[in-house]
């Protein structure tokens, strides 16, 4: 597949996804239970992972797919949690934001470290104990 | 080989991402539509060789669109376009009567393998 001629498409759907996930994101801090908002930044983390994939953007793809697997077990749960989780799903949208950002200027994912925040308890932690660290 | 092929999928990146493999593959894309309802509604009206459904949509999932179409021709080819980690829902579909799945990334010759088998075996 010609990447070039897709670029255009992803990062103007994907900026759109980007800013409806914010919005989202801001109703479920005001209301966590606001179920219709966790639903859509499901599907935007969903629809980001599928077209980040396509365009073979690993970076964003992991990025996005760890987002929408925490996002999956909150609605599962029925349940968001607004002190652990909402700020790890904050720091996904901004990671997810410089990613594009660099793939508008470049072409490519720039560097970014590991999505151990969003990965699982052990990276949970870290992000607690700096947290903590911090306050 | 070719066939009549309608696209559903909510988001229009991967639509043109789909339309650019599937034509290249000599195929005839005869619709796309966003969301599971208008997948109903065209697959009644434009009646393809085989449609592309999106799991994941706003208004009526792909699940549910695959049941209603089932209703109107329990000979309908659904083809799921799924992603990682949607394991249960694909399973759920091809329960519901989809026929074949493929997984994104969308790499062309697996999206033109899977659809030339579908064509070939019909239901």
């Amino acid at each position: 597949m010609d990447r070039a001629r897709y670029l255009p498409l992803f990062l103007e759907e994907a900026t759109d996804h980007l800013a409806e996930l914010g919005r989202a994101l801001l109703v479920l801090e005001k209301d966590p239970a606001a179920a219709e908002a966790l639903e859509l930044c499901f599907r935007m983390a969903h629809s980001i992972k599928g077209m980040a994939a396509s365009m073979s953007l690993d970076p964003i793809t992991d990025c996005a797919h760890a987002l929408e697997d925490r996002l999956g077990k909150a609605q599962r749960a029925g349940r968001v949690d607004p002190v652990v989780e909402l700020p790890l799903w904050f720091s996904a949208l901004d990671r997810l934001e410089r990613l594009l950002r660099s793939v508008r200027d470049t072409g490519e994912c720039a560097a970014e470290p590991a999505v151990e925040d969003l990965a699982g308890p052990a990276g949970l932690k870290k992000k607690l104990q700096r947290t903590l660290l911090a306050a | 080989m070719s066939g009549r092929i309608l696209i559903v999928d909510d988001a229009p990146f991967m639509r043109a991402w789909l339309r650019g493999i599937l034509e290249s593959g000599g195929f005839e894309v005869v619709g796309e539509v966003e969301d599971g309802e208008k997948a109903v509604t065209a697959f009644a009206e434009l009646r393809p060789d085989v449609m592309t459904m999106d799991l994941v949509m706003p208004r009526q999932s792909g699940v549910d669109a695959v049941r209603e179409i089932m209703r109107i021709d329990p000979d309908a080819r659904i083809v799921m376009c799924s992603a990682q980690g949607l394991e249960i829902l694909v399973m759920e579909a091809l329960q519901a009567g989809a026929c074949e799945y493929f997984v994104k990334p969308l790499r062309p010759c697996c999206v033109l393998s899977t659809l030339r088998g579908v064509l070939e075996k019909g239901r």
